[in-house]
């Protein structure tokens, strides 16, 4: 009982890569493609590590961060 | 100079026609001029719901062809001071108006009203874009499904692309014993995956439903929905009013039963 998953677990997880490939009209596979094409160019100008680069896709815009530019 | 407000959700039976007959009523209730139109050609309802079926003459498309004069159309709803509806058409379809027509008839009615609310049909074809055409602001209902949550980010994404900036979002039908069992998503989990401000979070209260029956508003009822929807009339209005909490009623021992279900 304690170990059964909650439904909206999957409901959230799921939402979340419908939501990404619904705002840009791509395929959820595309979006891998898209996170690791915007880190190897964004990766010939800056340091990077793959681990602290994050890419959002809201509804309006791309958000990119990588660590040290918050906080 | 008025306000005018769209209801929209995407997906059907959420319960945008609902919302908008209460809103209406409770804007009423505040002292304010309002005007609810039924945006959805050919399946209109919102009259059903506050009870009004009986007293249409004319309707929306009356109006836009000028069959009539705006204000042979308008049914005013003597339960309170000012509430007017402007009933849709049943026999006619959503090519019946235009965008254009329907930014025409909103910029008049600004003068007159203090509110004017749309209820929009379910849906991003032409009905909704006659329905956006003439808003300042918008309201997105849904509920904590996953198809309803989906269908409502595309809407804010066309209403955002339609230059609608004041989105605020209103989370319906919530059933608090599934979200304590993990099983719905709590207002703040669905809050955060649209990203735009809270006004409202409605539990699924049996009253909305005998309030329809009877075609009879819940807001200022004694009911849990009844007085979250004057909460939400309030926060349109630009007042700052605390949120209730969905669990308040419950004893200790249940509370604290969750806190274990938790872990």
């Amino acid at each position: 009982m304690l170990l059964k998953s909650s439904s909206v677990a999957v409901a959230k997880s799921r939402l979340k890569t419908l939501l990404t490939s619904d705002r840009v009209c791509c395929a959820p596979k595309d979006y891998d493609n898209i996170c690791r094409e915007l880190f190897s160019s964004l990766s010939k100008y800056m340091e990077l590590a793959e681990d602290d680069f994050r890419v959002e896709i809201c509804r309006t815009h791309i958000l990119i961060t990588f660590a040290g530019d918050e906080t | 100079m008025g306000e005018v407000i769209v209801v929209t959700s995407g997906k059907g039976g959420v319960g945008k026609t609902t919302t908008t007959a209460n809103i209406g009523a409770g804007l009423s209730q505040l002292e304010k001029k309002v005007i609810v139109i039924d945006t959805d050609l050919g399946l209109r309802n919102l009259d059903v719901v506050m009870g009004l079926e009986n007293q249409i003459v004319y309707n929306l498309v009356d109006v836009v062809e000028g069959t009539c004069r705006l204000k042979q159309a308008l049914i005013r709803d003597k339960r309170y001071e000012s509430l007017y509806l402007l009933p849709s058409a049943q026999t006619r379809d959503k090519t019946a108006i235009s965008p254009g027509q329907m930014k025409k008839l909103t910029s008049e009615l600004k003068e007159e009203f203090d509110y004017i609310l749309l209820d929009c049909p379910a849906g991003i074809e032409q009905g909704f874009q006659n329905a956006i055409a003439g808003a300042d602001r918008a309201i997105i209902v849904t509920t904590p499904e996953v198809s309803a949550i989906r269908d409502a980010d595309r809407i804010i994404g066309l209403l955002e692309s339609n230059q609608i900036k004041d989105i605020s979002l209103i989370i319906n039908r919530i059933r608090m014993d599934m979200v304590r069992k993990g099983d719905m998503m709590t207002v703040d989990d669905v809050t955060e995956i649209l990203s735009i401000p809270l006004i409202g979070a409605i539990p699924d209260d049996e009253q909305v439903v005998i309030g329809t029956n009877q075609g009879e508003p819940v807001i200022g009822l004694d009911s849990s929905a009844g007085k979250i929807y004057l909460n939400i009339c309030k926060r349109i209005m630009g007042m700052e009013v605390p949120f209730a909490d969905l669990n308040a009623g419950r004893g200790f021992f249940a509370r604290l039963s969750d806190v274990f279900r938790k872990n």
